[in-house]
């Protein structure tokens, strides 16, 4: 890893940002099966899924059909369903290697781009936008979306993030991620530990973590010192975070009264050294003490930086940064990580296949943290393609053995129901805010489905104009309603919703649904009736989840 | 031993396949008769439309309400003063209608009402920190994972409500959706191995809950209709794989219609004002109203909560000095009130924390989390007023007579409304857990009958 000293070695990092900008390497041989082996991160993940099998006496699920994995990988790379026209293709694609071929198309497209901003702003940033949206999409949605396009080498990423001084234009929205937090060390380091390290340090705010004691208090401490001298400073060039020279230096106190200096330290990290000065000595805030020249726009920077410091000596090297990342990934793709919950790697929480975690992690330090080719490694192995059918006497989902649902993000949720009901996707449609603020989970602990989110699909106004919209010329209801055959328009229904045919019970239900008596057979009686039927179909439980 | 019946569900929450329910539903929409089947649903409108089931579900049964005072209060500004002593801080103790039982100045009311009251002083729990304390607190028992223990109101709702009402039988009002560690906990599985049926509809804020109303472009006959569609589709796809999110979401589709019904019960604006102003105008005060609206209607578990405004690790004394007066004036009136109305010997109150608080200072004048001993209130249900059960020693460090445990607790909880504490959940394919597990006895001191 370049270890960058100094704010002056321009000309190095513009090199590293360069080789951040190359195709990840994907070529490897192929092998003639269709899905298990297809990279060597994948024959790692399948060797040592399998190994947890044996150990555990079971069989895992059987593969997942075509139909199966076509939906699953779209939603995971691309954040939505597919088309109904991209389906067929991949359906009727006869070449062996067709998963992994769609696997690459996905990861070059435009969608995944959209999907994992999408994830990792959620990630990084929370939910909630503290009432600051446009400023976030100018500056940090643009930055994140300039990450995984052009496929950037996650350490330099977290550099850029965390050291906040940006180099060149393309790095200035990786200011927002300290900015946001508006001069709030606290919720900077809180946010932090989990983001970057996989660990969560709120309770060890007051006292060494209780459960998780390696945890200390001392850690949350340090972590918050690191940024405890940061001020968010507004310049002609836009945001930017400032850094003193001088102060940050407190004494926090344990539950027991007894007091300890907040010194520069981190958890499972060294201790960087800074002269503390004597309790009642008053520092100088004097030029001496920034690097020189004083930068015309940017804000000065302190000859010792407490952020250069950790980015350099504590982010750096750092033993959980890979493997935090790793897992993470590994848990959007595969419903769990290989810790759980991914943002308590702590000793309370085991990971299910520790050879794999380092392993994985291992791999990805090697590709150079290529994002892309962790990506692609999970989804091309055999355990993300099982089938979501668990089997009998199954139980434990750390085993990986079947494919754990996951609930669809509001963003796959909004993006699906117009690719069901249009073909085509408008990334700001008006359903979106509201249902981002309604259904805000993205990788919960648990999945939970509040009535409130059932009482959204049932009722909400824009719920029922995204309907009436699909009635509208060339929408599928209005599509159904004009066909002349019921049957063929119920299996056109459940292709274009959920990808698959109806089985003879369903189609016999939609039948009588939309064929009793009493309803008026005009066109309107007829639009009305399939609106009921789409609405019944997106909110069933099998769209509501990837499987 | 009476064992726990599941007709629904199996151990992890999930419906089985072949339901009775799935075949009722299933069989009328099958034969076509979903109509003539909706059309007696169809014909309501607004609150208790099924007047039968209305007025059997209103004022049977026992009920219980907690006030969920999170964060953990301090037990010396409430139910165990140490006046005059270096932990007691600066508040002094009042006599109340009990001869001989002192409580903190800074709660006059309750002190009036004493003889309602049960205090335990001697609560000592294990864990010390928030999440793990809510957890074991509100479950009764400390975590054994991959299980999920059902939170107390699942257990009470499932126990002793009516899962056909349409009025939610357990429900959750907090106005905050932040609060730290119980903003996670909340995030989490509440009914547990009982199913998500049992969960909690939650409300708060702003006093109502979003999409209550059917869109007006729908009719009501539509808007069933295309209900029993999608459950056919969705029970389908959840039976076939097993799934628990599934269930857990279909489950959540069930309340939709039920809650709709109650629609105005959630509307704090339908209360009187001047019963809004006698409990106080702050969320909690108000949100303690509407459980009171809620309990009288046909709720049988309400958890009234804030956010974590409890844990004062900064200016302890000047927090409470305003935190308790309020949960005072909100105590006396919920219990003055439930007692006028004749439903204060069915209606268990409760008003407890995670854990208490230091007899120490910090250096920031907070007090920290103590778990080793400290204190909660309860009145009402199978409760005897007057009572104080335990005690601290001088400077309440350490509980010195009648340790109680969140085990013992959850058994008089439960005795109080008529659970057996003993029994044995019916868990397929699960281990063996009971209601409250080991030998724990209730308190019998505080127990009627």
């Amino acid at each position: 890893m370049p270890q960058r000293r100094t704010f002056e070695s321009l000309p190095f990092l513009a090199l590293v940002f360069t080789a951040g900008l190359l195709v990840p390497q994907c070529a490897h041989a192929q092998e003639s099966e269709v899905t298990a082996g297809s990279t060597d991160m994948a024959v790692r993940i399948d060797r040592e899924i399998a190994a947890g099998y044996s150990k555990h006496g079971i069989e895992p699920a059987s593969l997942c059909s075509d139909e199966e994995f076509v939906r699953r990988v779209y939603l995971d790379l691309a954040g939505r369903i597919p088309t109904v026209a991209e389906r067929v293709s991949f359906i009727e694609d006869v070449s062996p290697d067709k998963r992994l071929a769609c696997i690459d198309r996905l990861l070059a497209s435009e969608d995944y781009v959209q999907n994992f901003t999408d994830t990792f702003d959620s990630i990084l940033m929370g939910r909630g936008n503290r009432g600051k949206v446009a400023e976030r999409q100018k500056l940090w949605r643009p930055y994140l979306e300039n990450v995984f396009r052009n496929n950037r080498p996650w350490d330099q990423v977290a550099r850029e993030i965390l050291l906040a001084r940006p180099d060149s234009p393309d790095q200035a929205g990786a200011v927002w991620y300290l900015f946001e937090r508006q001069d709030n060390a606290q919720a900077i380091a809180e946010a932090v530990a989990p983001a970057f390290f996989g660990i969560r340090i709120d309770c060890a705010q007051c006292h060494d973590h209780m459960i998780a004691s390696e945890i200390r208090q001392q850690h949350y401490w340090g972590l918050v010192a690191f940024f405890n001298r940061s001020k968010n400073q507004k310049t002609d060039a836009g945001p930017r975070i400032s850094e003193s020279a001088i102060g940050g230096f407190s004494e926090f106190a344990n539950i027991h009264g007894a007091s300890s200096p907040n010194i520069l330290t981190f958890y499972a990290s060294k201790t960087v050294e800074e002269p503390r000065p004597e309790k009642d000595a008053k520092q100088e805030d004097i030029d001496e003490l920034y690097q020189a020249p004083l930068p015309p726009n940017e804000p000065r920077v302190p000859k010792f930086s407490r952020r250069t410091k950790f980015v350099d000596e504590i982010l750096s090297g750092h033993p959980m940064f890979a493997k935090a990342f790793v897992n993470r990934v590994w848990a959007q793709l595969m419903g769990r990580g290989i810790v759980h919950p991914f943002d308590q790697m702590d000793s309370m929480h085991d990971p299910s296949h520790p050879e794999l975690l380092d392993g994985l992690a291992n791999d990805f330090i090697a590709s150079g943290y290529d994002v892309r080719n962790l990506v692609r490694g999970i989804v091309a192995s055999r355990a993300y393609q099982l089938s979501s059918i668990r089997p009998q006497g199954v139980d434990d989902p750390a085993l990986f053995a079947w494919s754990i649902e996951r609930s669809l993000t509001a963003e796959q949720l909004a993006r699906s129901i117009q690719i069901a009901l249009q073909q085509r996707v408008e990334n700001d449609h008006p359903m979106l805010p509201e249902l981002r603020e309604r259904m805000p989970d993205v990788m919960p602990e648990t999945i939970v489905t509040d009535v409130g989110d059932t009482l959204f699909l049932a009722n909400n106004p824009k719920m029922h104009q995204v309907i009436l919209e699909g009635s509208q010329k060339d929408g599928l209801i209005a599509r159904l309603a004009l066909q002349a055959d019921p049957k063929g328009a119920i299996d056109d229904l459940f292709i274009a919703i959920l990808g698959r045919h109806p089985d003879d019970a369903e189609s016999e239900a939609v039948l009588e649904f939309i064929q009793r008596s009493g309803t008026a057979d005009s066109f309107e009686g007829k639009i009305s009736r399939w609106q009921n039927v789409v609405w019944a179909v997106l909110t069933s439980a099998e769209f509501r989840f990837n499987h | 031993m009476r064992v726990v019946k599941h007709t629904e569900t199996n151990g992890r929450g999930r419906h089985e396949c072949g339901s009775p329910e799935h075949r009722v539903h299933r069989r009328l929409f099958l034969q076509g008769s979903m109509a003539s089947g909706l059309a007696s649903v169809a014909s309501f409108n607004g609150l208790f439309s099924i007047p039968a089931l209305a007025e059997e579900t209103k004022k049977q049964g026992k009920k219980c309400i907690l006030l969920w005072l999170c964060g953990a209060p301090s037990q010396f500004e409430m139910w165990d003063p140490k006046p005059g002593t270096i932990t007691g801080g600066p508040f002094g103790a009042i006599s109340t209608s009990i001869p001989g039982i002192q409580i903190s100045q800074l709660m006059p009311r309750c002190a009036t009402i004493m003889d309602k009251l049960a205090v335990v002083r001697s609560m000592s729990t294990e864990p010390n920190e928030h999440f793990q304390g809510v957890d074991v607190l509100t479950r009764g028992e400390k975590p054994r994972p991959p299980f999920t223990r059902p939170i107390l109101g699942s257990v009470v709702a499932q126990q002793l409500g009516q899962l056909e009402s349409p009025v939610p039988q357990f429900v959750l009002l907090d106005p905050c959706p932040e609060g730290n560690e119980f903003k996670s906990f909340k995030a989490g599985n509440w009914a547990g191995w009982l199913g998500a049926q049992y969960g909690p509809v939650r409300s708060g804020g702003e006093y109502s809950i979003p999409d209550i109303l059917r869109p007006e472009a729908l009719s009501e006959m539509d808007h069933e209709d295309r209900e029993s569609l999608r459950k056919f589709l969705s029970r389908k796809f959840e039976n076939d794989r097993r799934s628990e999110a599934a269930a857990g979401y279909n489950a959540a589709f069930e309340r939709v219609q039920g809650l709709m019904s109650c629609a105005p019960l959630f509307d704090l604006e339908k209360l009187s004002q001047a019963d809004r102003q006698r409990y106080g105008l702050g969320a909690f005060a108000q949100h303690a109203l509407q459980a009171r609206h809620l309990i009288e209607n046909g709720s049988t578990f309400v958890m009234v909560a804030n956010g974590m405004p409890w844990d004062n690790h900064v200016f302890q004394h000047e927090m409470h000095q305003m935190l308790v007066p309020e949960l005072d004036n909100v105590l006396f009136q919920l219990i003055t009130d439930l007692e006028q109305r004749g439903m204060l010997q069915d209606t268990l109150v409760i008003a407890m924390g995670e854990f208490g608080r230091t007899p120490w200072l910090n250096e920031a004048r907070g007090r920290d989390h103590y778990s080793k001993a400290w204190s909660l209130a309860m009145a009402g249900g199978g409760i005897r007023g007057g009572v104080v059960v335990g005690e601290t020693d001088p400077l309440g460090f350490e509980v010195t007579q009648n340790a109680i445990d969140n085990r013992r607790l959850f058994a008089t909880i439960f005795k109080a409304l008529g659970i057996d504490p003993k029994e044995q959940y019916d868990l397929p394919d699960l281990p063996t857990f009971h209601r409250v597990e080991g030998d724990a006895q209730p308190i019998q001191e505080i127990l009627l009958g």
